[in-house]
């Protein structure tokens, strides 16, 4: 579990747990003695039990320690720089997982509606594309490692437009994008980010 | 087969060894702390508030090795030739394993003091982090391998080790009983065992670990490599060299294989430097 050790920046924490989470526990605790929070976005995704095959009994997640946890990091830092965010809650599991388990939650809090659900958009896209995690799916006929899919690439692009991706690239350049700015959660004054925001270049579907 | 510190009333004693013949005898024995994530990264980087934490659990082991005599009571005390105490960081299982070597020339063995130094290594370990992390794990104390004296040479069976390797394949480490990966048999290159991290700070090795679909593939987990025998100390200069040495680390230039130096992802010009841990890994698929 890696989380920000500043008071102020306690509502943006991440964790990378062999165990299940509760949505409703950790929405009580990001939104405890705040008034400020309007709305809260949560996604939570599943263990399906068909993929690349129909038979899927279980999975493996693998990660990066450390890598993994500070790459969730600074795709909350980008997301509070394109959004007004007042908090944000990522859980990811590793280990063996089966059908119908808890696999990541993505809780995101605003004031108002639209930057919590673009804001878990946004950080959900990028979670798929650039956080270190693998899964290795079992099924009767035998163990493989999924494949990343095409449409994960997609939806990654459709919040960086400005970025030509060569074709031979494609798998390399949106998660190299460095993230330059100050990467310490710590260090974000909300205020400031706020203030500095552009409307969000979100703009439905491309 | 009877305990040789009973007597014949079942009396506990301490053996008489004045008639044994001197032999060389040599101990290994190992433990694992397991931690955090996060505890792990923090010790990689010194980052922790008691300072280099594997520096002085490493003399914590040495000292403990010398005094185990006043700890185990019917130990005898021991002129030791030789103690080394080594860690692996092994970030696929958040843990640091502990390799221990004791040697003498003696009358008795020196599992003991083997033992004995894993497990205070590893209760120092606790300490220097349990500011942190007080949810570390000690475990897996135990002999991997003693030579020498009457009852002769004893090697932890193979499938103990086996047992261990179930889950998220875990980093080759004891050097006393891995066999070597084709990929690590190339002779600069050394698959990572006791000299792993903080002995790589010293001199000009950089740490390569292999994740996920890479490391099932090339069935590599992870080497230690100098830098002087990079034709270009970069990335790809790194990928160049293990290409040459082994033809199935060419599998490193397909386009779709990410590398990150540091845990930051990079690209092939990316410089390398000493003590640098270099990862290579497929498209990501979480979520």
């Amino acid at each position: 579990m890696t989380q920000v050790a500043n008071e102020a920046s306690r509502a943006f924490s991440v964790s990378i747990q062999a165990s299940d989470f509760d949505l409703r526990v950790e929405q009580d605790v990001l939104t405890r003695g705040r008034g400020d929070i309007g709305a809260v976005v949560s996604f939570t995704g599943l263990v399906r039990d068909f993929n690349q095959r129909p038979d899927v009994v279980a999975l493996t997640l693998e990660h990066y320690p450390g890598m993994t946890e500070r790459s969730l990091e600074r795709l909350i830092t980008e997301a509070r720089e394109r959004f007004p965010l007042t908090g944000v809650r990522i859980i990811h599991r590793v280990g063996r997982l089966e059908p119908g388990d808890n696999i990541v939650l993505v809780l995101v809090a605003s004031a108002h509606r639209q930057a919590a659900f673009a804001g878990c958009d946004f950080l959900m896209d990028h979670l798929k594309s650039r956080a270190p995690f693998w899964k290795k799916e079992h099924t009767a006929t035998g163990d493989y490692w999924v494949r990343e899919r095409s449409s994960d690439r997609e939806a990654l692009e459709r919040w960086h437009p400005e970025s030509t991706v060569t074709a031979e690239g494609e798998a390399v350049s949106p998660l190299v994008e460095q993230h330059k700015a100050d990467d310490s959660l710590a260090e974000a004054s909300g205020e400031e980010r706020q203030s500095a925001l552009a409307t969000p270049k979100f703009s439905g579907e491309s | 087969m009877s305990l040789t510190h009973l007597n014949a009333r079942g009396e506990a004693h301490m053996v008489d060894v004045a008639d044994k013949q001197e032999t060389r005898r040599e101990a290994r024995a190992s433990a694992r702390v397991s931690m955090l994530p996060a505890t792990l990264a923090l010790l990689a980087e010194g980052g922790l508030p008691k300072g280099d934490v594997l520096a002085t659990a490493r003399i914590a082991g040495i000292q403990a090795a010398k005094r185990t005599h006043e700890l185990i009571p019917l130990c005898h005390a021991l002129m030791l030739s030789k103690v080394t105490v080594d860690f692996t960081l092994d970030s696929a299982k958040s843990c640091v394993e502990i390799q221990v070597l004791c040697r003498l020339n003696g009358r008795t063995g020196v599992e003991m003091e083997a033992l004995t130094a894993a497990s205070v290594a590893a209760l120092t370990l606790y300490d220097m982090c349990k500011a942190v992390d007080k949810g570390i794990v000690i475990g897996d104390i135990q002999l991997e391998t003693k030579t020498g004296g009457k009852s002769g040479d004893w090697q932890r069976p193979e499938e103990a080790a086996a047992v261990e390797q179930t889950s998220v394949e875990p980093s080759r480490t004891e050097p006393s009983r891995t066999e070597p990966s084709p990929a690590a048999t190339a002779e600069p290159i050394e698959a990572t065992a006791g000299q792993a991290a903080p002995a790589a700070r010293g001199d000009a090795t950089v740490r390569v670990l292999f994740l996920a679909e890479l490391r099932e593939r090339l069935d590599l987990d992870s080497l230690a490599l100098n830098l002087t025998t990079l034709s270009q100390a970069t990335v790809g200069g790194l990928k160049r060299t293990l290409a040459l040495r082994d033809p199935q680390l060419e599998a490193l230039n397909d386009t779709r294989v990410l590398c990150a130096v540091n845990q930051d992802m990079v690209r092939d010009d990316h410089p390398l430097n000493a003590g640098d841990e270099v990862a290579f890994f497929p498209p990501v698929t979480g979520g």
